[in-house]
Formats: structure tokens, C-alpha cells, sequence
């Protein structure tokens, strides 16, 4: 028997799910029983979820795991495989399911102050939608296969488009919701199809492996037996490619999920739409649900990608590229919550940095600071949105810093992290991918690109940080509204109080820049954290595997210190200047727009480099024709044949009927005949003549 | 067992229904005119229950494990006569029951039950027969009878013309089968089925015997309803009285198989006369050539009919289309599973067929009428029984979760394994096209509006029960398709282990 906690790790997931059905069900037969619109079971639910959270994770913090697992069909028959439901608890894990339940719980207390005080209708749905999509994240974040982690996923997807679309009488929401639910799609296909590889190659999808011989193998230890030669472990590959090749397609058709989910390039455009969505909703999906689930994805089996070099190189380079294209969009945007989409973009692009350069620990340290930072950014522009009556234009805003002062410092402490100003979390998780690509770069020219995007990209996210604060709260107000803004109470104030702290501080659970500067021992918390547990999923395990298969090896520039310290005050110097910059043109009583000064670019920028249009076009220039041709195919050829069959069946039917006259002699004629010619058949086989 | 009982009675289901018919042939000299139909119909049901009885408990005591031979080897008990036993006493009791209904106004009643517990009687001897002169014999003693089943209901003119066109060409076919018999016992000297084996191995008048092993085999096609002598099926069935209609198209076809599997692989053994070094006489060919053609032909036919009667008739060809690949599909290597998927197949074929054929005759009982578009709505009226038939016409098509599935499935799967797939193909092929007919008749049942009013004024309880009866063992045949199996193979084996 596994301790308590470990034992109660599905009731993380099951409790909002069980707030899912209240909300839906009591919503609907009986809405006047259930309290707030669904919010209270919602908040119970969330909350008991963060408490179990945090006992399995001090459970963890013992030195203990946890991998259980049901099998739910069992292979018959040779060369088959069972599926499995189970449940991983190793400190990865642990330390997502707080984050997640943190955030849920969080934004369902929000929710009180921008759903139910604003007095909108449907508030059963919405929380029975937050339910159901915390609890498919929390279960796909201690799933122990891929297979399961691919239904919770598509389980996510399913709810972010009930809940961008929860505003269905509008027009644009339904239309987001569509477009976030396709795109993600468009990924998940090759998810799929790559699930699907997993299984015929390996015959499991285990993250994880069992204890002892005749045990389930993890897929990720399988495949480096393999690479490594060693072993007896055997797998099947397609297309006529050797493992490693083979692998690395494989690899590549799981990234396809993780960028449609992830909203890496080119499969960003459906994230910034989904700003339709109600604001709490666009705070989990970004901080800790949704996009989370793609990265959580690749560092849950990073065992895998260690062993892919160019696999990891394309990632890096994916990641670097979008850091830097979606904050160059985020500069000139006019919506509070546009920049704020353009900037998760932007910072899911440096986690993908990070995990394409080796940086393991960076990533999930940036998954954590930015899941904090982020959600407390949208509670805060909600709280802005709330105040100005749900115009979130921001150059109807400015002065509100004095009208109200905890949303101010709580997103200014938020705005620091994300313009990775020290000591803020940001500064801490960001600057150490930065490092990690900077050093594994210095021997690989690819990674060496990828970081230097994420180095510019640096420059902007301070300047659309600033820009964005400046223009909210500082300056003379432009408009009435600002001018006179909504109070907001306890329930938007609390969760913002919670976040502000935790963006200020949280980078203290590894500040390696500290320790490899002044040596100080054992301050990278995080590091120790993630490399206790199952020896297979430790993270100098997989630095092992970068080593030794993807053959990274960390350079410097002069002496190690000098490499920490150069690279640090470099990405430092360039936040600081781009929110210098942003502070002069725009913290002014009366602020200008400044994009004119961009010219051609500006246009280019605020079409967000023409991304939509063409995959518009690739969709209607493109898919629509050649679904045209497949569907004039199916019904001419297809359903033509299958029409000629079954005329020629009747036909002949009708033809054999008239055999039938009704005639008795015609009968004993046609049977005597057909006899002798069956005789002379068989007669003339058998050689009787 | 703590007493053993004296070995005639191993024949004990072929007695209990030949002394039941004696016994109604006693009433009716009694009492010629009796209306006393619940008498004759509760004794034709008894003894016919008693037969499903003793072949039952027979079965699962495994008397027929060591084939028990009787006088002078001429008959043999052994499982498959046992298995088939179950099937006809169980098809009996279901069309008897089911006729104390159907033939409430009619005379001759006890005329009507004594014939069909002697046909049957000839069935279950048609099963043990293990000479080819009681084969002839238990042959007429079914047929005769059921020529005067045909034509019972004399003032009805279809019912009398498909007697007579079954009985002219049964008949012939009986002719064929007879001069069959006389060459084959020419060339071998004997007409006990595993002398003549061994006569067949070492004589030099193939042609002469070639001859009268496709005789005899048109004989079977004949009982069978196989092509080419099937055309008296969709008339007689047509003709006939819905209960016959149901006892000739399940228990009499099954009987035909029954003996063919006998006679053709213990008389004529394949690795002899087919695959064997002098292998001449290929009627495992000529039994290919009839299935294909038959299940094509029956099911073609039946998909363009308008009435459901004629409709189901000719699916009962193509019935015997699929249970004739068991026999084509002989000299693959895996004799015994195909030959207990064909006898699986027959009895399950055994309770759909007749529960399907009993609807029709609660349709004709409530005068409803006969074409696809007379049906339409009867839902409305008659929904549990509309349910029962939905199951059958599911369950014939080959659909799961019924029992047909699963008895097709290993036809097919047996077909497959000795390596005859084209046939299992066709056969495929032909279960498709036979979805759509069947299709038809549910459509109207349950999704059409009714074109008139039905006049339905009672439920007939005899009708019913043997309904019910044939549905829910359509249905539990599924989760016994096991035990089913299990006696089919054991079947099988005593034939060609």
C-alpha cells in the first residue's frame, strides 16, 4: 500500500470533475439550489484539489514515488499490446499539480468578481466548463502514458472551445472557439498519428518503466536501449528507416501536438483569437491548462527527445524564433489582453527554447514563474477590464495606478517578471535558458541562432511590458471610464495579492546564476528537486542522455563565472533598455502612438505578418479545391460504383426471377439439364470419359 | 450412470415421435371430426418436447461418444445424430405449438399433426442412417408427408398447386437419387455406407460410379432446396401453410445436410475419390459449384421480391448456399471445423428460420397481408413481436449480437482456414446484399407509417410462445455459442476425426 496521499491522486482530478457535474447537472434541473452559479462546489472542489496537491508533493519531497496503473484493454492474440489508465507521481508531476490547482483555484475565486458580480448569465456552464477542464488537465498531468495523456488532451482542447465560445451569442466567440478548437486539431493529427507509431514501434506508451524482470519498459528507456545497441529490447520500424531515423519522425509527429497546443509557430494564430473568451478563462488557459499541457508534454518525455538531436535543434529553434516573431507583434497591439497574448506566446516559445538547448530544469522552472506571473498579468487585466466596464482598449485607459493601487502593484511585480527584471521570478527562469542555449550554442551553431532570437527577443518584451503598463496606469486618463472606474472587491483583489507574491519571489527555488557566481552550495532547490525521483525521469539522467546521444557539451566564454555573468547582463541590459525605451515614449501625461514611426513595418505588425491570411488561403486556395476533387471523386466514382452494384444486383435478381415461371415442366427441364451439365463437368474433371 | 439402458434405445427421439404420430392416428380413428385441437396439439408438442428432451440429455450424457451401431450396422447414433435430433424435435415442437393456432379453423387436424411428427420421424432416422437404402427410405418417409403438409389447407388453390409441383418434382429428384443409389451399389456390392467406402477405393468403374455419386449428391441437393433443385422451394414454401413453410425450410433442409454429410464423407471419403492418387469422383468441385451458385442464386432472387413470404424463401435458399461451403470446403486440412461450423450453422439457422416464418404466419393468422408494403407499420400494432422478428431478420443477415453471427463467423472462419477464402468471400459478398433484404422488412415494420388499418383483434398465445421461444434462444445463442460449438465439433469428429 502506497501512502495515503499517493493513494488519493486521483481525487485530485476527480474532485472538479465532480464540481463539473454539480455545475451541469443541479445547473440544469434545479439552478436555484446551487450557490453563486456553480462557484462555491467549483472553489471547494479546486481547493481541496491544491491541498491534496500539496500533501502528495511533500510526500514527494520524501524521497517518494508513485506509478500505479489499471489495464483497461487487454491485447489478445500475438504482437499486440494492452492500454493502460494510470497514475505518475514523480516531482515533475507533483510540482504541476500544484501549479495547476493553484491557478484553478485562483481563477475560480476570479471568477466571482468578473462573472457573478458582473452579473452574467450562463454562470452554471461556465464553472461546469472550468470544472471539467481542470480536472482533464490535473488528469493529464499525472498520466502515466501517452495514450491517456493524449485523451486528457484532447479532453483540454474540448474545453477550451466551450469556454473561448462561452459568449456564444456574440459573434466573435464562437468563431475563436472554432478557430482555437481546428488548429489545435490540425496538431493533434500528427499527435495521433505518432501515438499511434509509438504503439506499433514500441508496443507501450509507458512514461515510465516497472520495477523487475518481465515488467512494462518505458517507450523513452526502449528506444535508448536501442540507439545504445544494448539490450535485448526490440522494436518495429515503418518506411524503411533505421531507429534512430525512425524516432526522430516519431518525435516529430508528438511535437506536432505540443506546437498547436503550445501555440508555437506556425500553428500560433488560433491563441491571440481566443482573447474572446472570458478573461479567468484566458488566465488558466494560458498559465497553468492549455498551452502548459504542450511543453508539460515534451518535458514528460524528455527522455525521448534527449535522444534526438535534431529533433531537440529543430525545437530550439522553433521555440527561439517564435520568442522573438510574437513579441515583435506585441509591440504595437491596443488591447490590454492582445499584448498579454502575443506575450505567452512569446514565453512559450522560450520554454521550447529551453528544452531544444538541454535546458530540462530551465524549462520547467519557466513553465512554473511564468504559470504564476502570467495568470496573475490576466486576473490583473481583468481587474482592469472589470473597472473599465469591459472597454479593453488601452489607449482609453492611463491613471489608473492611483485609483487602484493593488491591481497596480501586483501587475507591476507580474510586469518585472516578465520583462525578466532581477529579482522578479522571470528574470531567474528566463535567464537560465537563455544560458543554457548560450553554452550548449556555443558548439552548435543552430542552437547558437535560436538564442540569439531569444537574446532580441528579450528587448522586446520589455519594451511591450512597459509600454503596456505605461499606458494602463500611468499618464493622465483618456476617457471617462478611466477616469471614473468600477471598484473591484476581495475576490479580484485576494488572488492578485496571492500571485504578486509568488511572481516576486518565486525564482528563489533556483537562482543558479547565485550559486555558480558565489558558490554557493545547494541553493538550486529546483535542480535537487527534479533530480530526485525514478532514476529514468532525473534530470541528470537526461542531461546523461543529451550527452551521450544528442552529443551536447557545454561551452564557455572564458572562465565559467564570466559566462554566467556575461550572458545574464546581457539579456538584463537588453530588458532594461526596451523598457527604458517603452517608460520614456509612453509614461508621459499624454502619450502618442509611435507606430507611425515604423512605416512599412507597422503594417506588416499589425497584420501579424499576414500569418492568418495565409493559412486562410491555405485553407481555401488550397484544402477547399482538393476537398472538391475527393468529394467529386466519392460521389462520382465511389458512389457510382457502389450504385452500379447494387442496380446490376437487382437486375440480375429480377433476371432470375423470371427463371422462377411457374411452370412445372419448365422446372423439371431447367433441373435435368443443369444436372447433366454437372455431371459432364465434374465428368470431364475426372477424366470419366 | 448407475443403470445402462438397452442400446435400441439410443433411437429413443426418432421413437417417442413415431409413436406420437401413431398416437394421433389412434384420436383421429377414434374421433374423426374432433375439434379438440388443444388434445392433438398439447400430444404433438409433448412428444416432440419429449424428443428435444431425450436428445438433449443424450447429448450432454455423451451417449453418441462411441457410436452405437444398430441393426446390423445399418443405423448409427453417434453425436451428430444426436445434434441434428435436437435441432428437428426442436424446430417440431416450435411449429406445433405455433400450429395450434394457425390451423384453428381448418379440418383434418389430427391428420395434420400425425404428418408432421412422421416427417419428422423420417428426419431423425435421415440422420442415423448409416445405409444407403435407409437413407431412401427415412428420405420418402419425410417427404411423403410433407407433400400432404404442402397441400393441407385444400381449398386453398396455392396450397394445393405447390403440393403438387413439390410433389412432381420430388418425384424426379427421388428418381435421380434412387438410380444413384442402384449404380453406386452396383460398383461397390453393398449398400452399408463404410463398405461401400471400401468398395470405392479399389474399383476400376469410376465413370459408373462418378455417375452415381452425382446422383446421389442431386438427391441431397434436392432435400437441401440447393440449385438446381431448388425450384420447388419458393413455391411449396410459398404455398404452403406458414407452420410447413417453417418445418420444411429449417428442419427438412437441416435434415438434408445431415444425411449429406454423412453419406458423402463416410461413403465417399475425399482423400479416396478427391484428393487421393486415383482421385476421379470430385464432388467436393461439384459441391463448391452448388454453393456458389446457390447462395448467389437465392439471394439475388431474394432481393428483388415483393412479397416476405417468397422474400424468406428464397433467403433460405441461399441458406443452404452457405451451409454447403462446409461440405465445399472439404479436402482443406480442416475438415472438422468446417463441417461443425456448417452444423452450427443449421442449428441455429433452425430457430431463426422458423421464428421468422412464424411471424409470417401470425401475420397471415391476423390477415395482414403479404407484400413488403402490407407490413408497413406493424410495429404500431404488434410491437414485441415485431421486436422478435427485427432479432431473426438481424440474426439471418449475420449481424451481431444474435446468434447467426456467430454460426456464420465460423462457417466463413472455417471456410477461411482450410484455405477456400474465395468461398468465405462470396459468401461475405452474399450476407451484404442479404442485409438489404432483410433490411426491407424491418424498415416497414418500424419505420414506415401503416398504409391501412390492421385488424388485429387477438394474440394468439400459441403463436406467440413459440415466437418468443425461437427469439430469446436466437439471442442466448450468442452467449452459448460455446456449448454449441462444442457438440458441433464433437459432431464433426465423429465423421471425419
Amino acid at each position: 500500500m502506497a501512502p495515503l496521499p499517493f493513494e488519493l491522486t486521483p481525487a485530485i482530478a476527480a474532485l472538479p470533475f465532480v464540481s463539473f457535474l454539480i455545475a451541469l447537472f443541479v445547473g440544469a434541473f434545479a439552478p436555484r439550489l446551487l450557490p453563486k452559479g456553480g462557484a462555491v462546489p467549483g472553489i471547494l472542489a479546486t481547493g481541496g484539489s491544491l491541498l491534496l496537491s500539496l500533501w502528495v508533493m511533500l510526500t514527494v519531497s520524501g524521497g517518494e514515488t508513485y506509478h500505479e496503473y489499471v489495464t483497461w484493454v487487454a491485447g489478445a492474440g500475438e504482437a499486440t499490446f494492452d492500454l493502460h489508465l494510470g497514475v505518475l507521481v514523480d516531482p515533475l508531476s507533483a510540482m504541476m499539480l500544484v501549479i495547476v490547482s493553484l491557478v484553478a483555484f485562483l481563477v475560480h475565486i476570479f471568477s466571482l468578481g468578473y462573472m457573478n458580480d458582473e452579473g452574467e448569465t450562463g454562470l452554471p456552464r461556465y464553472y461546469a466548463g472550468l470544472g471539467l477542464f481542470t480536472a482533464s488537465m490535473l488528469s493529464f498531468v499525472f498520466a502515466d502514458n501517452l495514450l491517456m495523456a493524449f485523451m486528457f488532451f484532447e479532453l483540454v482542447g474540448l474545453c477550451s472551445w466551450l469556454l473561448i465560445g462561452f459568449w456564444f451569442r456574440d459573434d466573435a466567440p464562437p468563431s475563436a472557439a472554432k478557430k482555437a478548437f481546428l488548429v489545435t486539431r490540425f496538431g493533434d493529427y500528427f499527435f495521433l498519428v505518432g501515438l499511434v507509431g509509438v504503439f506499433a514501434t514500441f508496443g507501450t506508451s509507458m512514461f515510465v518503466g516497472g520495477e523487475g524482470e518481465g515488467a512494462i519498459q518505458s517507450f523513452p528507456h526502449i528506444a535508448e536501449q536501442v540507439l545504445a545497441g544494448e539490450g535485448a529490447a526490440e522494436v518495429t520500424t515503418y518506411l524503411g528507416l533505421d531507429p534512430q531515423a525512425w524516432f526522430a519522425v516519431l518525435g516529430l509527429l508528438i511535437l506536432g501536438g505540443v506546437v498547436g497546443k503550445s501555440a508555437q509557430f506556425p500553428l500560433h494564430t488560433w491563441l491571440p483569437d481566443a482573447m474572446e473568451g472570458p478573461t479567468p478563462v484566458s488566465a488558466l488557459i494560458h498559465a497553468a491548462t492549455m498551452v502548459a499541457a504542450g511543453v508539460y508534454l515534451v518535458a514528460r518525455i524528455y527522455g525521448f527527445y534527449a535522444l534526438l538531436p535534431q529533433v531537440l535543434a529543430l525545437i530550439a529553434f522553433v521555440g527561439g524564433f517564435t520568442a522573438l516573431f510574437a513579441a515583435t507583434m506585441g509591440v504595437v497591439k491596443r488591447e490590454i489582453k492582445q499584448v498579454l497574448a502575443y506575450s505567452t506566446i512569446s514565453q512559450y516559445g522560450y520554454m521550447m527554447l529551453g528544452l531544444g538547448a538541454g535546458g530540462y530544469v530551465a524549462a520547467t522552472f519557466h513553465l512554473m514563474t511564468h504559470a504564476f506571473f502570467k495568470a496573475l498579468l490576466f486576473l490583473g487585466a481583468g481587474s482592469v477590464i472589470i473597472a473599465m466596464h469591459h472597454n479593453e482598449d488601452m489607449w482609453d485607459m492611463g491613471g489608473l495606478k492611483d485609483r487602484m493601487p493593488v491591481t497596480y502593484y501586483t501587475f507591476l511585480s507580474g510586469s518585472l517578471a516578465l520583462a525578466g527584471i532581477v529579482p522578479f521570478a522571470g528574470f531567474w527562469s528566463k535567464d537560465e535558458i537563455l544560458y543554457e542555449a548560450l553554452v550548449h550554442g556555443l558548439n552548435t551553431p543552430l542552437l547558437l541562432a535560436a538564442y540569439v532570437m531569444g537574446l532580441l527577443a528579450v528587448f522586446f518584451t520589455g519594451f511591450y511590458t512597459f509600454r503596456m503598463v505605461a499606458l494602463t496606469f500611468h499618464g493622465e486618463p483618456r476617457s471617462d471610464t478611466a477616469r471614473n472606474p468600477h471598484d473591484v472587491r476581495w475576490n479580484v483583489k485576494g488572488p492578485l495579492a496571492v500571485l504578486g507574491i509568488l511572481a516576486a519571489v518565486a525564482g528563489v527555488v533556483n537562482m543558479l546564476p547565485v550559486q555558480k557566481v558565489l558558490g554557493v552550495k545547494n541553493i538550486d532547490f529546483l535542480h535537487q528537486w527534479l533530480d530526485s525521483g525514478p532514476e529514468a525521469l532525473s534530470a541528470h539522467h537526461y542531461g546523461e542522455l543529451l550527452h551521450d546521444f544528442a552529443h551536447y557539451s557545454a561551452g564557455t566564454i572564458g572562465s565559467g563565472v564570466t559566462t554566467v555573468l556575461l550572458g545574464a547582463g546581457l539579456s538584463l541590459a537588453l530588458a532594461l533598455a526596451g523598457a527604458g525605451l517603452a517608460w520614456k515614449l509612453y509614461a508621459v501625461p499624454d502619450p502618442e502612438e509611435h507606430t507611425d514611426k515604423l512605416g512599412g513595418a507597422k503594417t506588416v505588425l499589425f497584420n501579424n505578418y499576414y500569418q492568418d491570411e495565409y493559412q486562410v488561403w491555405l485553407a481555401e486556395g488550397l484544402t477547399l479545391p482538393l476537398a472538391r476533387a475527393a468529394d467529386k471523386f466519392d460521389q462520382g466514382v465511389i458512389d457510382g460504383v457502389v450504385n452500379g452494384v447494387s442496380s446490376v444486383s437487382l437486375f440480375g435478381g429480377s433476371r432470375i426471377r423470371r427463371v422462377q415461371t411457374g411452370v412445372v415442366s419448365n422446372y423439371a427441364f431447367l433441373l435435368t439439364a443443369s444436372f447433366v451439365v454437372l455431371l459432364v463437368v465434374i465428368g470431364l474433371v475426372g477424366g470419366w470419359f | 450412470m448407475a443403470f445402462q439402458l438397452p442400446t435400441w434405445m439410443a433411437l429413443g427421439p426418432t421413437l417417442v415421435l413415431g409413436l406420437t404420430a401413431l398416437l394421433l392416428l389412434v384420436f383421429d380413428s377414434i374421433e374423426p371430426d374432433t375439434t379438440n385441437r388443444g388434445l392433438l396439439a398439447g400430444t404433438a408438442a409433448l412428444g416432440s418436447l419429449a424428443a428435444v428432451g431425450l436428445s438433449a440429455w443424450y447429448l450432454v450424457a455423451g451417449t453418441g461418444e462411441e457410436p452405437i451401431s444398430l441393426y446390423q450396422n445399418t443405423v448409427v447414433v453417434d453425436t451428430m445424430t444426436l445434434f441434428f435430433g435436437l435441432v428437428f424435435a426442436s424446430v417440431t415442437a416450435l411449429v406445433v405449438v405455433a400450429s395450434y393456432d394457425y390451423m384453428r379453423d381448418h379440418s383434418y387436424q389430427a391428420e395434420y399433426y400425425a404428418l408432421v411428427m412422421l416427417a419428422a420421424t423420417g428426419m431423425t432416422l435421415m440422420a442415423a442412417a448409416n445405409s444407403l437404402a435407409v437413407v431412401f427410405v427415412s428420405l420418402e418417409l419425410s417427404s411423403l408427408p410433407s407433400f400432404a403438409l404442402v397441400a393441407i389447407l385444400k381449398k386453398n388453390r396455392g396450397s394445393v398447386e405447390a403440393g403438387l409441383k413439390y410433389f412432381l418434382i420430388g418425384a424426379l429428384s427421388s428418381a435421380i437419387f434412387v438410380y444413384g443409389v442402384s449404380l453406386v451399389y452396383g460398383v461397390t456390392g453393398s449398400l452399408l455406407l463404410p463398405e461401400v467406402a471400401s468398395g470405392v477405393a479399389d474399383t476400376n468403374l469410376t465413370g459408373v460410379l462418378g455417375i452415381g455419386v452425382m446422383m446421389i449428391l442431386g438427391g441431397f441437393a434436392y432435400k437441401t432446396a440447393s440449385v438446381p433443385f431448388h425450384f420447388w422451394a419458393p413455391e411449396a414454401y410459398e404455398g404452403a401453410p406458414a407452420p410447413v413453410a417453417a418445418f420444411l425450410s429449417s428442419a427438412s433442409k437441416a435434415a438434408g445436410f445431415a444425411v449429406a454429410f454423412r453419406v458423402l464423407t463416410v461413403a465417399f471419403p475425399v482423400e479416396e475419390l478427391v484428393t487421393g492418387a486415383a482421385g476421379s469422383v470430385d464432388w467436393v468441385l461439384a459441391a463448391q459449384i452448388l454453393a456458389v451458385v446457390t447462395m448467389t442464386l437465392g439471394n439475388f432472387a431474394a432481393a428483388t421480391q415483393d412479397e416476405v413470404k417468397r422474400m424468406l424463401a428464397y433467403s433460405s435458399i441461399g441458406h443452404a448456399g452457405y451451409v454447403l461451403i462446409a461440405l465445399a470446403s472439404l479436402s482443406g486440412g480442416s475438415d472438422q471445423f468446417v463441417l461443425a461450423g456448417g452444423m452450427a450453422h443449421l442449428l441455429v439457422y433452425g430457430f431463426m428460420n422458423t421464428g421468422a416464418f412464424l411471424f409470417i404466419a401470425l401475420a397471415e393468422y391476423w390477415s395482414v397481408g403479404r407484400t413488403f408494403e402490407d407490413y408497413n407499420g406493424l410495429a404500431t400494432k404488434a410491437p414485441f413481436a415485431s421486436v422478435a422478428m427485427t432479432v431473426f431478420l438481424f440474426s439471418l443477415a449475420g449481424l451481431p449480437p444474435f446468434g447467426g453471427f456467430m454460426s456464420k463467423y465460423f462457417l466463413f472462419a472455417g471456410a477461411v482456414r482450410a484455405g477456400f477464402w474465395w468461398l468465405a468471400a462470396i459468401g461475405a459478398i452474399n450476407s451484404a446484399l442479404s442485409l438489404y433484404y432483410y433490411s426491407r422488412v424491418v424498415k416497414a415494420i418500424w419505420i414506415e407509417d401503416p398504409s391501412g388499418d390492421f385488424d388485429i383483434e387477438s394474440k394468439p398465445v400459441g403463436l406467440y410462445t413459440a415466437i418468443v421461444a425461437a427469439a430469446v434462444v436466437t439471442v442466448l445463442l450468442l452467449p452459448g455459442f460455446g456449448s454449441v460449438w462444442q457438440f458441433a465439433t464433437d459432431a464433426a469428429a465423429a465423421l471425419v476425426a
